[in-house]
């Protein structure tokens, strides 16, 4: 059959003569990422600020490694417990005061609570940088951990926990770690509602002792800066004690063929989760990998998606990408479609794998991809604060060098159609993939059982 | 990709404050061309990136009443073939330009934009130019794209927990005019009904220069970009378009009350919504501080209240036109709604009479300055941080708001002064004649299967 993107092809140069030909555009403006400081407190604490913009804010995020993987054994959430209990005020701030300082600078103290990191930050107006940098440092440094809190909190959490394990999409992914990552940290994502119950304040009181600390964390700040910015930074964290080092539990990923079938009764589509383990970012194929991704189905006009999307319309939101975590990736392929077609759009999903690792992809498909890439570098490094710092932070949490940016973009480029299929062939087995299906067992059984080995 | 959800403020008081500190002032270039498009180029030069951003005057409320959710499946059309480009060769010519690109439908427009690398500027305003001179589509592409919407709908509403609430089924109980108050994502048969003549008329009736704007932000030359447009988009022939229906709804007299079944939620919730003042009126802009006082932040009178003193929820979540805008980018009749989820031991009156109690302290009183400065400050945090989004997208959505609803994109920079001039008395006004009872609808979900059904 043919795909798509060859249709698209053929079809274009054989009208060529009588349609118009976009034009071209100039010549590129030369990019140059923005430029940091990065410097270290005497306790341990990393510190990068990027100047950037000429809209008056600051976005100023504080990554402590303090994430899910961290909580000791049968502790899951303790760390958005935690999360939750260090805005309820601090030595000298009621919860209150605390929104209502931040709030009277125009922005809010977030914290979120992530795989490998609390998040702790904000954005406010420029000219509050260094009061904002202040009011962070009071939150992580000096929490109340006010223990009236506690149950309300656990209530909240306990309701989130209800309504997010309700969605098709978490239960697939929870099943999909769970089998690919058994009985590790970074699978275990849901704790039990009991479990959650019995949550006490010296479990809280341990794990803030146990992960915040100044050599834990590394607050990026990007925006237009207040010149008072470093200055306040300094003394605000100065003094917090350094804490232990950061450790992350290794992943060992499972590389065996499996379908696990989740009943979803009446489901009117399947949810359907696919992938392995990969070569992670600080490995030699891995920029590869990132253009065969955006290739096979991470862009719109990828091949999987112009196949059940474009041409098939099963499905509306179909996507892969390469998920990453400390010195560990996942490639995924995700899509809800319809309950009819589950068995179908399994099919076309690792057609499209197979015969990109039976043929290499041709030159001009792979150029327009490797373009794609290189536009969306600039994006990715320019579209807003918090999207320099999430660059900044992927870089520098695998411990790569921070030429890693630099050097992105010729590395896409320097990618050849072979290398495309040696990788799809080295690393896209069919054989060693997990797939999660969430849908309704009575109609989607037989669909999908000739996936299961 | 094309999609109904988006991805996708300001100073005070009277005479008693001080003007703020720093403030920010968007370049703002505006003209029509002879065929009636609106144009709004503002130059942004902090990346080599520009934003193209085609608004249509063409959303959601008005589509043909037999036709639910057609001007949002008419959207996905815009990406099946123009003139020039085939399927497919819309997106493909953005991604190997290096850009990214995306529609959506809403209220009172449908948006098509792209973000590129600046150098690339011709090229998008070629294809967008190409796109308004006509559609090249088929059976095939609409039988695909009732598919893909089909789909959308389901992953959105259909197999989600709470999955149209409160933001497309609150407009249906709360509004009496079928525009305001009609399901604007489409029921599947109407969908599944829509016919390719039908698409090509609404293309012919709608997407008209002269019932669009184009925005540019970023980093070109004011000059070279005028000429660009007016080579793509001059010739594009001016088409007689129908006039917008009344979309007024009636004055609401008494509170409505509406519940809904949802077997896939397991825990109850409960939103309330109030008719916004008209917009633009004082009201309006006073409504723009209380949303901020009420609903927006951990600092919220509602949050403290219901989330902290009371415990019913963890959070709360809600806004003007939310959550597919904001109070800027639509025109006609609006909600302002909150909502919550809650456990099944708190009845919705007691989560209402918390919510009754924290309104009475906007009309029983002046509110205090210090209040009104507060969030004078986080809308002013807020407008910064929209027009900073998404590369510029954001500014772009509001200067082609402005263009199309007031025919005034420049008032970008008076939206400050607009919510300065907000006094504690009129806020307490505002809240007295809108924050009434006989303007509310309150939706509460319960969760569990419908009678009948399996």
């Amino acid at each position: 059959m043919k795909s798509l993107a060859m249709a698209v092809l053929i079809c274009a140069s054989a009208i060529a003569a009588d349609k118009e030909t976009p034009p071209p555009g100039g010549p590129a403006k030369p990019f140059k990422l923005p430029p940091t400081q990065d410097f270290t407190l005497p306790n341990g604490m990393s510190v990068t600020l990027v100047p950037y913009g000429e809209v008056p804010l600051v976005a100023l995020r504080a990554y402590v490694s303090a994430g899910t993987v961290h909580e000791p054994a049968g502790q899951v959430w303790i760390s958005k417990l935690t999360g939750q209990l260090i805005k309820e005020g601090t030595a000298s701030r009621s919860a209150s005061e605390v929104a209502r300082e931040a709030a009277d600078m125009g922005g809010r103290v977030e914290v979120s609570s992530e795989t490998e990191f609390t998040k702790v930050g904000g954005v406010v107006l420029s000219e509050f940088g260094p009061k904002f940098a202040r009011l962070l440092a009071d939150v992580l440094r000096n929490p109340l951990l006010p223990t009236p809190e506690i149950p309300r909190l656990k209530a909240d959490l306990a309701r989130d926990l209800a309504v997010d394990t309700a969605r098709p999409q978490t239960q697939a992914n929870e099943r999909f770690l769970q089998t690919l990552l058994p009985d590790q940290p970074y699978s275990r994502l849901y704790p039990s509602a009991a479990a959650l119950e019995g949550y006490t304040l010296e479990q809280v009181q341990a794990f803030y002792k146990a992960n915040f600390g100044a050599r834990r964390t590394h607050l990026y700040v990007a925006g237009k800066l207040d010149a008072g910015l470093r200055p306040a930074i300094e003394a605000a964290f100065r003094d917090w004690p350094g804490g232990s080092d950061t450790s992350v539990p290794p992943a060992k990923p499972v590389s065996m063929r499996s379908l696990q079938l989740i009943d979803r009764p009446g489901a009117e589509q399947s949810t359907v989760f696919l992938g392995l383990a990969v070569p992670d970012a600080t490995k030699a194929d891995f920029v590869a990998l990132l253009v065969l991704n955006a290739l096979l189905g991470g862009s719109f006009t990828s091949r999987i998606t112009s196949n059940i999307r474009e041409q098939k319309g099963y499905t509306y939101s179909p996507g892969s990408h390469v998920a990453t975590r400390h010195h560990f990736a996942v490639w995924m392929e995700m899509a809800d479609v319809t309950t009819a077609v589950t068995g179908a759009s399994l099919k076309e999903i690792f057609y499209e794998i197979d015969r990109l690792r039976g043929e290499a992809p041709g030159a001009v498909e792979l150029k327009g991809i490797q373009s794609y890439l290189a536009g969306l570098f600039i994006l990715q490094n320019t579209i807003s604060p918090d999207a320099i710092i999430a660059q900044l932070q992927f870089v520098d949490s695998q411990e790569l060098p921070r030429t890693y940016l630099s050097d992105y973009v010729p590395k896409v480029m320097a990618v050849t159609p072979p290398d495309i299929q040696r990788v799809a062939e080295q690393y896209l087995a069919p054989g060693k993939m997990t797939i999660v299906v969430v849908g309704d067992k009575a109609k989607v059984d037989e669909q999908v059982r000739a996936y299961e080995k | 990709m094309h999609r109904l959800l988006p991805l996708a403020a300001f100073l005070i008081g009277a005479n008693s404050l001080p003007a703020a500190s720093v403030s920010f002032t968007v370049p703002v270039t505006y003209y029509k061309l002879p065929n009636g498009l609106r144009v709004i180029l503002s130059r942004d030069t902090t990346a080599p990136t520009v934003v193209t951003a085609v608004y249509y005057r063409i959303g959601f409320r008005i589509e043909p009443k037999d036709r639910t959710g057609f001007a949002h499946l008419f959207e996905h059309m815009m990406f099946q073939g123009s003139p020039n480009l085939g399927k497919m060769e819309f997106s493909r010519l953005v991604h190997e330009n290096g850009g990214i690109l995306n529609g959506s439908t809403r209220f009172d427009f449908t948006n098509y934009y792209e973000v590129l690398p600046s150098n690339k500027l011709e090229t998008t305003l070629w294809a967008e130019a190409d796109r308004m001179k006509g559609l090249a589509v088929n059976e095939e592409n609409l039988k695909n794209q009732q598919g893909v919407v089909g789909n959308e709908v389901k992953v959105n509403v259909l197999n989600q927990p709470y999955g149209g609430f409160p933001w497309l089924w609150m407009p249906q109980y709360a509004n009496r005019n079928w525009f305001n108050a009609h399901n604007f994502y489409g029921d599947l048969h109407d969908i599944e009904s829509a016919k390719l003549g039908e698409v090509q008329a609404f293309f012919k009736t709608y997407y008209a220069p002269n019932n669009a704007a184009l925005a540019l932000v970023g980093d070109f030359d004011l000059e070279q970009a005028r000429a660009m447009v007016a080579k793509y988009f001059g010739p594009i022939p001016a088409a007689k378009v129908p006039p917008i229906p009344d979309l007024n709804e009636p004055p609401q007299t008494k509170e409505i009350h509406a519940s809904r079944k949802d077997a896939l939620a397991n825990r109850p919730a409960l939103a309330f919504a109030y008719h916004m003042p008209a917009r633009n009126s004082t009201e309006y802009f006073a409504m723009g501080l209380i949303d901020q006082m009420l609903a927006q932040g951990d600092d919220s009178l509602l949050y403290e209240e219901l989330v902290k003193k009371r415990g019913y929820t963890g959070s709360i979540s809600g806004g003007i036109n939310y959550p597919l805008g904001d109070m800027f980018d639509y025109s006609g009749p609006m909600l302002w709604t909150v909502s919550l989820i809650h456990d099944a031991n708190r009845k919705p009156e007691e989560i209402l009479s918390g919510v009754d109690s924290v309104i009475e302290s906007l009309t029983a009183n002046p509110v205090e300055q210090k209040l009104l400065d507060r969030n004078v400050t986080k809308l002013r945090g807020y407008l910064y941080d929209s027009m900073t989004q998404f590369a510029g997208f954001g500014r772009a959505n509001l200067l082609a708001c402005f263009a199309l609803f007031d025919d005034d994109p420049v008032r970008i920079n008076g939206l400050e002064e607009s919510f300065r001039k907000i006094t504690p008395a009129i806020i307490q006004r505002t809240a007295k004649e809108y924050l009434n009872p006989a303007n509310r609808t309150v939706l509460t979900i319960e969760p569990g299967a419908v009678k009948g059904e399996k």
